[in-house]
């Protein structure tokens, strides 16, 4: 180990590890993973989550302008959203227009769905959406990922990003509520009466149950 | 969402301003002609609000030569758009021929359709919630630049670019268009030999024009200006543009 080296591991040595971890998180605009940090660090696990755990504490929302998230599965230094209309002012800049209720659907069709084609979502919703996935591709909330191949024409699979997973705040794909459990049984039921109360048919659930 | 008030005035005058569009009315029509809008985004009650706040008139001046013919164009305008809003709702059969259309509206098919379509309408409202609650966070701008040799693209990234560059853009349907009767160097020689008289407005060069020669009109007035070789200037946003000669 030559002098320089050794003396970069003796001054990182005199720094705890919550600064070493404070100082990469500050420089990195994306979320950066537990295993990252680790690597990087050449710490050992524990002192790496405790390190973490000082500093949701030290930069929580509560505390500080500066908030620690655990989002897209890693960890990311983010302005308090408290502190956002004055940060605004101070850039001269205007927060994005929010989406509309169909980009939002289409994104749930996605998210919950996906990858889907443009026709996929079109039929999931049952109107044409392409204005809207033309939208969300340029906001960087959907990306094209491959290619449908066996359909015709090969047409692209579109599926949620890394930005999309930041924006809902959200640890991963997985963290998300499933779509069952979004629909209680009673709306279920009231949307079943709707459709059969008049016609005096049995639904979907009725005739399989009846089947078997 | 808001609307300039006005007293009087014609269709063409109708400006709007909505969360996803800002501009004339009629701007509007030709965007969700042109699908570069979807017709689900524009909310038809908070138009028809605009347009009955931006004409609001008193009793008296109802009668007023005009106002009936804007009135119908409008109710005309936004009849159509109710229409295409329908249409657009109304499911489209993906295979052919009369069994498949009664299975397609069957009460089975009509509550799996709309079971799905519920829980996908909450999905995006649980997401809009979300959304909702993680605006304003800022990251760090501070951006490292990577190390030589040392930036990775991942390979689905780099054959969705290659794919992008390689592909070919579909020609755009033109046959609608009628044969060319004006031409761009035309209304050039035009605006130029009347910027010799002094400064121009714009309406008084269209006047006499119909809508093809005003539109290529405004696109040499355009070119002209970009080129440096006549000043443009207009007051505020849609007001009235004035065409001046470069001393």
């Amino acid at each position: 180990m030559n002098t320089s080296v050794r003396k970069c591991a003796h001054e990182r040595d005199a720094l705890s590890a919550t600064a070493v971890i404070e100082a990469i998180l500050l420089v990195s605009s994306r979320p950066v993973t537990l295993s990252v940090l680790l690597s990087v660090t050449k710490l050992p696990e524990p002192k790496v989550r405790a390190a973490i755990s000082k500093l949701k504490k030290n930069y929580s929302l509560e505390a500080s302008g500066i908030v620690l998230r655990e989002v897209a599965g890693g960890f990311q230094f983010a302005t308090n959203p408290l502190c956002a209309d004055v940060l605004e002012r101070f850039r001269q800049e205007d927060r994005p227009s929010p989406l509309s209720g169909a980009a939002y659907e289409v994104l749930a069709c996605i998210l919950y769905l996906g990858p889907l084609t443009r026709a996929d979502i079109n039929v999931a919703r049952g109107v044409n959406s392409d204005a809207v996935v033309r939208n969300l591709l340029d906001r960087n909330l959907l990306a094209e990922v491959g290619l449908a191949k066996g359909r015709a024409g090969t047409p692209a699979l579109l599926d949620i990003t890394e930005d999309f997973i930041l924006a809902a705040g959200a640890r991963d794909r997985d963290d998300f509520p499933t779509l069952e459990a979004l629909v209680g049984p009673e709306e279920i039921a009231r949307l079943r009466e709707r459709v059969h109360g008049q016609t005096g048919e049995r639904s979907v659930e009725d005739r399989s149950g009846g089947d078997r | 969402m808001s609307a300039e008030h006005r007293s009087l005035g014609t269709l063409e005058d109708f400006t709007i301003e909505l969360d996803v569009y800002s501009g004339p009315y009629q701007g509007l029509l030709a965007l969700i002609l042109k699908d570069e809008l979807e017709i689900f985004e524009v909310s038809l009650r908070e138009l028809i609000t605009l347009y009955q706040s931006a004409y609001e008139v008193p009793e008296a001046s109802a009668n007023i030569p005009g106002t009936l013919e804007r009135d119908t164009n409008f109710v005309d305008s936004a009849t159509s758009l109710l229409l295409l809003k329908g249409r657009a709702l109304t499911p489209t059969p993906e295979t052919g021929g009369e069994e498949a259309d009664e299975g397609l509206f069957s009460p089975q098919n009509l509550e799996e359709r709309l079971l799905s379509y519920l829980k996908i309408r909450r999905g995006a409202e649980a997401l809009e919630e979300r959304f909702a609650k993680n605006t304003g966070f800022y990251p760090s701008s501070h951006n490292l630049r990577p190390r030589r040799g040392n930036l990775r693209v991942p390979p689905n990234r780099l054959t969705v670019a290659m794919r992008r560059i390689v592909s070919r853009m579909t020609e755009p349907e033109v046959r609608h268009l009628g044969p060319i009767t004006v031409t761009l160097g035309e209304l050039v020689t035009l605006i130029r030999a009347s910027l010799t008289r002094g400064p121009l407005s714009f309406e008084d060069l269209i006047c006499d024009m119909d809508r093809l020669r005003s539109a290529v009109a405004f696109a040499a007035t355009l070119s002209l200006a970009s080129e440096g070789r006549l000043i443009l200037s207009q007051p505020e946003p849609f007001g009235p543009l004035t065409l001046e000669p470069v001393k």
